[in-house]
């Protein structure tokens, strides 16, 4: 859970540092998005795929489980 | 140009390097992920109130992350019966919960083709959710929206629900993923030995 120890670090220098900061964390966010996703991009293409039917399976997989968690979080969860 | 477009390009751009050159960047994907998180953090930390969310969230906090596994598991099982594949392997691919890193390695130990599977139907539903989030906010609330990212609501796809969704929702995303992230180590393995 190597996550958590940035989150809270930075939870704690926001804290402490609220008075200060007076600009919105809005642009250094979406840059380090990017590059994220960059390289999160870097990873996939790296990945070797010699069979199609391996692809739409693992299409269809991707696509059934986002449209079941809607499904049931869209009939089930009343705010 | 739209931050979706970019985000898009962006990925685009990193799929081709990484398909047809043999850059290596190092642990910079690593590093990017827990600069943005201290950054997410910095921005929770500085936001007031935090109390008052938490409270907040109440029973949401709950029963999204069920959601996200009944229905998971549900399209799992639609998906195997669609693709002939046995159930046992279609429960246990989408109990990753997009999770990739860890599915893929799991199933792996069982068979390498689903192992492959895995990994991808897992990195797909993180691309899927990269893509779509921004969209399906626009017709569902955006509160039930973060399902799509199933156990990357934590980290990965998190900036990207706060840059649309609003920091309103960054904890509810952040309980959501964490929830998830605990549940899937122990669910692959118990439907793999259990089915």
């Amino acid at each position: 859970m190597n996550i958590f120890i940035p989150l809270i670090l930075g939870i704690f220098v926001g804290y402490l540092l609220r008075d200060r900061i007076k600009f919105s964390m809005d642009r250094p966010m979406s840059v380090a998005l990017l590059l994220l996703i960059f390289f999160m991009g870097v990873e996939a293409g790296r990945v070797e795929i010699d069979a199609p039917k391996l692809l739409i399976s693992s299409l269809v997989f991707a696509s059934f489980t986002i449209l079941g968690s809607l499904l049931i979080a869209l009939l089930g969860v009343r705010e | 140009m739209s931050v979706l477009y970019l985000v898009i390009s962006s990925l685009l751009l990193g799929m081709l390097v990484g398909k047809y050159t043999s850059l290596e960047f190092g642990n910079l994907y690593e590093f990017m992920l827990y600069l943005l998180i201290f950054v997410i953090g910095i921005d929770i930390g500085k936001s007031r109130g935090l109390r008052e969310e938490l409270k907040r969230l109440g029973k949401m906090a709950i029963l999204l992350p069920t959601s996200t596994v009944v229905g998971s598991l549900m399209g799992g099982l639609l998906a195997s019966f669609l693709l002939k594949v046995s159930p046992k392997w279609g429960l246990a691919i989408s109990a990753g919960f997009g999770w990739y890193s860890l599915t893929g390695p799991l199933l792996a130990n069982y068979s390498p083709v689903y192992g492959i599977i895995g990994f991808l139907a897992n990195l797909t539903r993180e691309i899927l959710t990269i893509i779509f989030y921004p969209l399906a906010i626009k017709r569902i609330p955006k509160e039930k929206a973060i399902v799509m990212g199933g156990a990357t609501t934590m980290d990965t796809t998190l900036p990207l629900m706060v840059k649309f969704g609003g920091t309103e929702i960054t904890l509810l995303a952040f309980v959501h993923g964490f929830i998830l992230t605990a549940i899937a180590p122990f669910l692959i393995p118990l439907i793999l030995q259990l089915l």
